[in-house]
């Protein structure tokens, strides 16, 4: 135990520098095309937090509760779709599918919300049900193409991204539209189908306790029921589970297929939390987003929120940053593919520990072994 | 336009030349895409070279007079096309590096890189015009395009050879096709060719006999890098003349489900991304009609998973003949015995 | 006649301090076929890899062709004249067989491969060293005799004048076999010299013309083959040094519950490696397979395990029909198995004791209850296995491949034993087991005999079959061709020769 705490330590050290790497490197890129970058990089670290000011009176007033507000609706999205790669990623199975399962997810929502009247409650219930089943369907597909034809999952998500994405544009262009806007989007969605709000002043809604029971659920999942072990087994040693009794082929597809459920919930947060109607594009280029969020966390759920909350920080940092600088908020993704680079080198940490130490003789390498066996 | 109208101006020259044209950027990259797959290297990053090689072609084609005045005209497109190739053979560059050097994962790795090419040419683009949109305030330049002399006067051949107008298919179009031939002769015809595909598959027994595995595969990513970056060049700087936000829009991706889908050879590739073009192609002329793009769209990717499907259904029902047949030998042999 | 390769004092330790090689004296005269033999884990492959470049020896000197030499690489082994022909073959199987022989060494014209000049290279050869093969033919859609003359020629066109083949008979028909003893002969009278390894005696009669015998990282022979019977080579290669008394009370043998009929399996590639094989399993009985490796026991564990499916034929337990419907079918009848390959199929490396010791049962109570996991039974059920059978480590949480070999081992042995199995399938127990735990297993073993359960015991270990085995079944070629009620007269040379295919029981002396 302690040794897994020495390596749990080594972890998050090593991603920590990563972090630090990355934010530097960051403000190196920002400082050569801004007049300003101090002011810049000031406002993509401090940017979301509210601000207090207090008046000559002694009064005090909140600020910039909105910008917090988009920094947490920005996590909630990243949380959901970070369990989902975390799911998938546990498995040993890969999937860049994200983007095709939230959207089918948001289009899932929306039809409800549109076209199926119920009562408050239900009404919401209802549209999360189908965006998480649409996105159950639009991972589990891959996964048996995977598990039962071994079809390369990567191809083959991607594939489905674009189908997804298309079909949605389609079915919203047809039939969804509202006739009256001088734009592609449907109409709001009646208020019995948006979810409510948490936090006044924001767009912060239940979605924030769909994403805290996400997080317990897929917690409970991973390490309290047969399926999480079976999950845990097929992606420790997939030989290991099959001669245990481990159907992997079944395990595979459902791996997918739940982590699908989790990006149509985030499909449900955009439309029925933040845009409360349908639009042409709902959050381009979201669907990879939740692979750092995952990496950064080790797949492990408990930290996927930590992770979120990081990256979300980030990204409502950036596009603060935007609006009060001259440095576009794209810089973070600059951010991001560097985190990622660096977090999946695995070799680094034996190459620097290379470095460092010293090479052992023969014989020492010889001695310890001896001492183990 | 009434359907006959639109049936006419598929089955015409001029939509050939349409077509010649969206495959281009879809033929480039798949060629990389499969010089990279079939070393057993997957390269995902396609989409992110391609749009950094784009990028990289306007702004310098588009800047290179101001900051190296005085070179003759025609100079200043071609030195964007090179710093763009740069530019994607760089990006390429730290795949490899990560991957063979650092033990990334080759797939997250090139993930990054395309996270890195859409942030990163939205990033310097604004830093540049103060434009997040596209670079239509840049007067960038094409790379030339070539007319094949006499044909121009038969009537539909001159269409098929030189375009719907007349005006000739940009030089990368004739690099593109030439590519394929290229690719094949390299895959097939050299030493490097042969010890890439022996890497692929079977890595271990090409090390055994002396082959440079690592070797191999950073000079077939840096391939892969340059076809992309050449496709994105063609988005820039042949029929459009700008850089657009996330042009590439999926091409990259599609490239790599031509690679699939073309059973993972020259000419299959080819062919798919001929389909592709094609697809592309129609998406434009059937919006007339009333036929929603989207659909067409969504031709490719349906395609690619229905072979992908095919292919593996194919594959397994084979072994399991193949199972029957031992079966049956061996039960006749058992008799025998 | 002079020396060619003159190993001495080899030495051979492995990081994780597995001694392979202790102290041995090899060497090889120019000209002659030399057959190495030894059983699996004898350390016969470790020292060729170190004369091929692939190890490097812990100590000692290789001295060849007179000339102390350093090989770190199989490229210098290839400059020095050393070829190599693995057991599996190093082919690429969607280029033609020309192709494969001159890859890494292509001749071109101009800048372009020079196809035609590959062909001819290859019926060149083919034709000086009466090899025959179709250059042209995709080596995918080759039989295996062939693929095997692929390897040979391709040694020979980078000037092999030493070469080294691994098992090479042991995935040919009888005929592709004395085909290539043709060959090899033919490659020796135009000067070549030839190292054969091989655990199949007739072959090491008819082939060679020395004999070395190695048991245990040691070399325990070294004779001419003329002047020794197989016999006298069998009995230096099992040998007998393994001391150790087992307790075993007379058999309580109980009804039958294990009905094995017919049993047989094909490989993927075609390969029939269970042939018809039947038995029975009583209740209190230990029923030992003995065989020389690769003769089918792997696959007939791995079938009854329900990990693979068979052919054809079936198996019964408690006369309940158990194959082909995977290894959760075959547990939930009651069948554990410690398996063959360990540390690739019997742990997860990456997750922690106690979710090791659970994969069989983690579904059930207590363990599993209303669809929820109850990690405090899987713990108190790991550190009660974990007492019980002497697993030292930090503690249930402990990561698997934190621990020692030994442990690991007893993880397995923990596991499959609490399963309560009625049949208990065991293969190659001991292997790579120290003295201490290989007593501990066996007395397990016995154990679990006494206590009315049906042992299937699979090893290649034949003193270790006799002392605890109550029946011996003799695998040969996937076929079963003996049957022994274990008795203090039946000895390793007999089973020997079953093992090795001179004698064979009618069916009517099975007993």
């Amino acid at each position: 135990m302690n040794e897994a705490r020495q390596k749990f330590s080594l972890e998050f050290m090593r991603i920590v520098v990563v972090i630090v790497l990355a934010l530097l490197l960051g403000f190196v890129i920002t400082a050569m095309v801004s007049s300003d970058p101090v002011d810049a990089y000031r406002e993509l670290l401090t940017g979301p937090l509210p601000k207090i000011t207090i008046n000559d009176n002694g009064d005090w007033q909140l600020r910039g509760i909105n910008r917090f507000g988009n920094w947490l609706e920005d996590s909630i999205t990243l949380t959901l779709l970070g369990l989902s790669i975390a799911i998938v990623f546990k498995a040993r199975q890969f999937s860049l599918g994200a983007e095709g399962q939230l959207t089918l997810g948001a289009l899932g929502a929306g039809i409800v919300s549109l076209y199926i009247p119920a009562p408050f409650v239900i009404h919401i219930g209802l549209a999360l049900l189908v965006a998480g089943f649409f996105g159950y369907i639009w991972g589990l597909i891959p996964g048996a193409l995977k598990a039962y034809l071994n079809a390369d999952e990567i191809v083959s998500t991607l594939m489905l991204n674009i189908i997804a994405i298309q079909l949605y544009q389609f079915i919203l262009t047809r039939y969804l539209k509202d006739p009256t806007a001088g734009y592609v989007g449907t109409e709001f969605f009646p208020e019995s189908a948006i979810l409510p709000v948490v936090i006044p002043g924001t767009r912060v809604t239940i979605a924030l306790f769909i994403a805290i029971i996400a997080i317990v659920a897929v917690w409970f999942l991973m390490s309290r029921t047969p399926l999480g072990y079976e999950i845990r087994m097929l992606g420790a040693n997939r030989r290991f589970a099959e001669y245990g009794g481990i159907n992997a082929k079944r395990v595979i597809a459902l791996s997918m297929g739940l982590s699908g459920i989790l990006a149509g919930l985030a499909g449900a947060h955009l439309s029925m939390g933040l845009l409360k109607q349908l639009t042409l594009t709902l959050s381009p280029n979201i669907g990879f987003e939740g692979i750092v969020v995952a990496m950064l966390a080790r797949n492990d759920p408990k930290f996927v929120p930590v992770a979120a909350l990081f990256y979300g920080y980030l990204r409502t940092g950036a596009q603060i940053m935007e609006r009060s600088s001259d440095v576009t908020r794209e810089m973070v993704l600059v951010i991001q593919a560097i985190i990622i680079l660096f977090i999946t080198a695995e070799r680094i940490v034996p190459l620097v520990q290379g470095w460092w130490l010293h090479r052992q003789s023969p014989e020492a390498i010889l001695d310890s072994a001896e001492a183990k066996g | 336009m009434t359907f006959e109208t639109v049936l006419a101006s598929i089955f015409s020259a001029a939509f050939i030349a349409t077509i010649i044209r969206a495959s281009t950027p879809i033929i480039l990259p798949a060629m990389g895409g499969l010089i990279s797959e079939l070393a057993g290297v997957i390269n995902i990053a396609l989409e992110g070279i391609m749009l950094t090689a784009a990028f990289f072609g306007v702004v310098v084609g588009a800047l290179g007079p101001e900051w190296l005045p005085g070179l003759p005209v025609w100079v200043y497109p071609w030195l964007g096309a090179l710093v763009g190739v740069l530019a994607g053979l760089i990006l390429t560059l730290i795949i490899a590096f990560f991957h063979l050097e650092l033990g990334a994962d080759v797939i997250l790795a090139a993930l990054a890189i395309n996270i890195l090419a859409s942030g990163g040419t939205v990033f310097i683009m604004f830093a540049l015009t103060g434009d997040k949109g596209s670079t239509s305030t840049l007067a960038s330049p094409a790379m030339p395009s070539i007319i094949i002399p006499f044909v121009g006067s038969i009537p539909v051949v001159g269409q098929i050879f030189n375009g719907e107008n007349l005006t000739g298919y940009n030089i990368i179009t004739y690099a593109a096709f030439l590519s394929v031939a290229l690719v094949w002769l390299f895959l097939y015809r050299t030493r490097l060719g042969t010890h890439l595909r022996a890497v692929g598959e079977n890595p271990v027994a090409a090390a055994s006999v002396g082959i440079d595995v690592k070797r191999v595969q950073y000079i077939a990513l840096l391939m892969s890098g340059f076809l992309a970056a050449l496709g994105g060049i063609n988005l820039s700087m042949g029929y459009l003349t700008l850089f657009q936000t996330n042009m590439t829009a999926g091409r990259g991706y599609i490239a790599l489900a031509a690679v699939f889908l073309g059973n993972r050879n020259p000419l299959g590739t080819l062919i798919a991304a001929l389909i592709f073009g094609a697809a592309g192609a129609l998406e434009a002329q059937l919006g007339t009609l009333n036929i929603p793009s989207q659909l067409i769209t969504m031709i490719p990717p349906i395609v690619t998973i229905a072979a992908l499907v095919i292919y593996n259904v194919r594959r397994q029902a084979q072994m399991a003949a193949n199972a029957r047949k031992f079966q049956e030998k061996m039960e006749s042999e058992h008799k025998v015995v | 006649m002079p020396q060619l390769v003159d190993m001495r004092n080899i030495i051979k330790v492995y990081p994780n301090g597995v001694v392979a090689n202790r102290d041995v004296n090899f060497s090889v005269e120019r000209g002659e076929i030399h057959a190495l033999v030894g059983e699996n884990g004898a350390g016969k492959s470790t020292l060729m890899k170190i004369v091929y470049g692939l190890e490097q020896p812990t100590s000692g000197s290789i001295i060849f062709n007179g000339r102390p030499v350093k090989l770190q690489s199989p490229h210098q082994a290839i400059d020095f004249g050393i070829g190599m022909v693995h057991q599996n073959f190093m082919l690429i199987p969607s280029f033609t067989i020309a192709q494969n022989i001159v890859l890494g060494h292509e001749p071109v014209k101009g800048r372009l491969l020079d196809t035609k000049a590959a062909i001819r290279i290859t019926e060149q050869l083919a034709q000086e060293y009466g090899l025959d093969v179709d250059p042209t033919a995709k080596v995918e859609a080759t039989p295996v005799g062939m693929r095997q003359r692929v390897e040979i020629l391709k040694t020979l066109y980078r000037g092999a004048d030493l070469l080294i083949l691994d098992e090479p008979t042991a995935v040919l028909t009888p005929q592709e076999t004395d085909d290539l003893f043709d060959a090899v002969r033919r490659l020796v009278a135009q000067g070549k010299t030839v190292i054969f390894i091989t655990h199949k005696l007739i072959e090491v009669k008819e082939i060679s013309d020395r004999v070395t015998v190695m048991r245990h990282g040691e070399v325990t022979g070294r004779v001419q083959t003329a002047e020794v019977s197989e016999e006298d080579i069998a009995r230096m290669m099992v040998g007998r040094d393994v001391l150790f008394r087992i307790e075993k009370p007379r058999q309580q043998r109980g009804e039958v519950v294990v009905q094995v009929k017919g049993l047989s399996y094909v490989s993927p590639t075609g390969r029939p490696l269970l042939r018809d094989v039947s038995f029975q399993i009583h209740r209190g009985e230990i029923l030992g397979i003995a065989g020389v490796e690769g003769n089918g026991q792997t696959q007939l564990a791995e079938v009854l395990s329900g990990l693979q499916p068979p052919t054809t034929g079936e198996a019964t337990i408690g006369g309940q029909s158990v194959l082909g419907r995977g290894p959760r079918h075959v547990r939930q009848a009651g069948v554990a198995h410690i398996p063959e390959d360990r540390l690739t199929n019997g742990v997860a490396l990456e997750a922690d004791i106690a979710d090791n010791l659970v994969v069989d049962r983690y579904y059930r109570s207590p363990f599993a209850r209303r669809g929820a996991m109850s990690l405090r039974q899987v713990r108190r059920h790991a550190e009660q296995l974990m007492q019980k059978f002497d697993i030292r480590a930090a503690g249930a949480e402990a990561l698997m491949g934190s621990l020692s070999g030994g442990n690991m081992q007893k993880v397995i042995i923990a596991r499959e034993f609490s399963a309560d199995p009625v049949l208990l399938i065991a293969a190659q127990p001991t292997r790579g087991v120290d003295i201490g735990a290989s007593e501990f297993v066996r007395r397990q073993l016995v154990e679990e005999r006494n206590k009315g359960k049906a042992v299937l015991l699979i090893s290649a270990d034949l003193a270790e079959l006799l002392t605890l085995a109550d029946r011996i079944a003799v695998l040969y070629k996937g076929e079963i061709v003996a049957l022994f009620r274990s008795r203090p007269d039946l000895s390793e040379e007999e089973l020997g020769l079953y093992m090795l295919g001179l004698k064979r029981q009618l069916p009517e002396q099975r007993e």
